[in-house]
């Protein structure tokens, strides 16, 4: 059980050090992401004390690695994680109960789901996050809270019907009924014994939709919409590409971080899914 | 001596898309304080339909119950679901069939075995623990600490059957619906389970329910016998008065179906031909007719009315075995 395979405990180390990025990254001896080397502009890797090199403007690339990894696991977490709350709320809310609510919510569900990721992401974003004047620029907080939602909207319908999908699963056990028969009220039914089953399958969908919010996010770089001033991944291979000719590792480098990071959470998220797959068989 | 349970009149219907299944029919049946029933009949004939109507378990919007059910004085069948669910654990209480889906695979025994104890009798969580435990040593669990620190998947199906039955006798109820409780197990088990079950009963003073598709447990078992067919009671007796003088064709012919060790070997075992009929439709006549030997043009065409004999013996056939005609 607690034995990982090689690639396993590669995902592990990655995510573990693109966390630490996350949460310590501040410790790090940088200066601001956006310090301006003014000698070193474009230099490639391990030149002059810049690991990963500088882009056109002189920024370090990996103090900006490093800064952008803060905003992009930031959204990615914030958004799986407030997607899969309210997600998981309304699809066991509508597993349990059946009947209309029921109906209404996989209705709403499938409209959801029935407008592409991107398309509804990006029409939030660019509504919510433009001011009416607009030479006057969007604050880089209210872009990121804009972003955030964008992404939580999106996320709702696919967790919530993996949550629901479980219940019902669930719900129809004897062990449900068992607990019903000693008297116990349907919310405590609810949080004592549909959410401890359902949770596995949440957490293993909620490993790749983090990969999902991540390429999300930078594709809204790219587009134009993301975070403006590049403190992210996206913001930067949106920069990097208008030099791919000149220096091609200043777009290579995001990408590289960024596929890794994706590639591991979405691993991570087989792992969980097999662990779980093996317990079903077993019950 | 006094009903703790009378049911009246009882039917559940569940709304297909293939039209209205009728599980359970016109079920009467009393239970006098401090007895065991059993309630006999094949596979779909409704016993576990009839158990969960008579507690209210049945949920969903396309199950409807008809008839009254009154137990201990309340008629459940006129209660709020609050009111119902205070009965529950402390009133009426269930074991349930598969021990193996009976049991939340996530939870721990002991949180799962104190749960009800919380809820029901107000415990707090360390009073929980100790009840627990001498619940699991009255069901005769060895090693009950270790037990309690367990996951179900740890436990073979004869404990976790245990644990089931410590779970529903937690709150002393006064009646156990026992549904199926050993036919999961092995014969081994089968008999300690049910030896435990009936020393359970006198020590608390319970009355029990015990649905079964076997005959033989029921011999041991219950004072009074219910014979279930299509959804129907067909037969309600005394014990000892249904094996030595049954009434309805459908109770001699199961009680044929049992394999006797005085057989020559090779004789082949009597089998009771064809099916139960399609509970989306009953038809008109005695639902057995069509299996039944002695069936006459009357059983094909005409329902047969619940009937009594002056001793309280209750069936339901125009052409009762043993009566002269």
């Amino acid at each position: 059980m607690r034995k990982f395979t090689k690639p396993t405990w590669l995902a592990i180390g990655w995510l573990s050090l693109m966390m630490f990025f996350a949460i310590f990254g501040w410790v790090l001896p940088f200066k601001s992401w956006n310090f301006v080397y003014e000698d070193d502009l474009e230099v490639g890797l391990f030149t002059n004390g810049h690991i990963l090199g500088t882009d056109s403007n002189g920024y370090d690339l990996l103090a900006s690695i490093v800064a952008g990894t803060r905003m992009s696991i930031f959204i990615a977490i914030a958004a799986v994680g407030l997607g899969g709350l309210i997600g998981s709320v309304l699809g066991i809310t509508a597993a349990y109960v059946r009947g209309k609510v029921d109906t209404v919510m996989v209705t709403i569900f499938n409209v959801g789901l029935s407008v592409p990721n991107l398309v509804l992401a990006l029409a939030l974003v660019s509504v919510l996050a433009t001011n009416v004047d607009i030479n006057q620029a969007v604050p880089t907080w209210r872009r990121v809270m804009v972003l955030i939602m964008s992404l939580t909207i999106v996320l709702i319908p696919i967790l919530g019907r993996i949550a629901r999908g479980a219940t019902l699963s669930w719900t129809g056990r004897e062990f449900v009924t068992a607990a019903r028969s000693m008297g116990m009220r349907d919310s405590k039914i609810i949080t004592k014994h549909i959410v401890p089953n359902v949770l596995p399958a949440l957490i293993a969908v909620a490993f790749l939709a983090v990969g999902v919010v991540i390429i999300a996010e930078a594709s809204l770089s790219i587009l134009g919409v993301g975070i403006p001033d590049g403190a992210s991944w996206g913001g930067m291979i949106a920069r990097g590409r208008n030099d791919l000719e000149y220096a091609p590792h200043v777009l290579y480098v995001p990408i590289f971080f960024l596929a890794l990071t994706v590639i591991s959470t979405n691993h991570l998220g087989d792992v969980v899914r097999a662990q779980l797959d093996s317990r079903e068989a077993k019950v | 001596m006094s009903s703790l349970l009378s049911i009246k009149n009882l039917g559940v219907n569940f709304d297909t898309p293939r039209g209205s299944l009728e599980a359970v029919r016109g079920v009467d049946i009393e239970i006098p304080a401090g007895t065991s029933v059993g309630v006999v009949g094949e596979s779909g004939s409704g016993k576990t339909v009839m158990c969960r109507a008579a507690m209210g378990l049945l949920q969903g919007s396309n199950v409807q119950r008809t008839g009254t059910v009154v137990f201990d004085g309340n008629e459940l069948t006129a209660m709020t679901k609050e009111q119902v669910r205070n009965l529950f654990g402390s009133g009426m209480a269930m074991i349930f069939q598969d021990p193996m889906t009976a049991l939340n695979p996530v939870r721990r025994i002991g949180s799962q075995l104190s749960e009800g104890l919380r809820v029901r009798l107000g415990m707090s969580k360390k009073d929980a623990m100790v009840r627990s435990k001498e619940l699991l040593e009255l069901v005769r669990i060895p090693n009950p600490t270790a037990v309690l620190k367990s996951f179900p998947y740890q436990l073979s199906g004869g404990m976790r059957q245990r644990v089931m039955i410590a779970i529903a006798i937690a709150c002393n109820p006064k009646l156990l619906f026992a549904d199926e409780p050993t036919t999961a197990l092995d014969v081994t088990v089968q008999a300690q389970i049910l030896q435990l079950l009936r020393e359970l009963r006198e020590d608390l003073k319970m009355s029990m329910v015990l649905v079964t598709h076997d005959l033989g447990v029921v011999a041991g078992n219950t004072d009074f016998v219910a014979v279930m067919y299509a959804g129907e009671v067909v037969e309600y007796a005394p014990t000892t008065k249904l094996f030595a003088d049954m009434r309805m064709p459908y109770t001699e012919a199961l009680l044929e179906s049992i394999p006797k060790i005085d057989h020559k070997s090779g004789t082949r075992l009597s089998v009771i031909a064809g099916r139960l009929p399609n509970p989306t439709d009953r038809g008109v006549g005695c639902g057995f007719a069509p299996r039944c030997k002695y069936a006459q043009e009357k059983c094909h065409t005409q329902h047969p009315e619940l009937q009594k004999d002056p001793d309280g013996h209750l069936y339901r056939c125009w052409f009762p075995i043993g009566k002269a005609l």
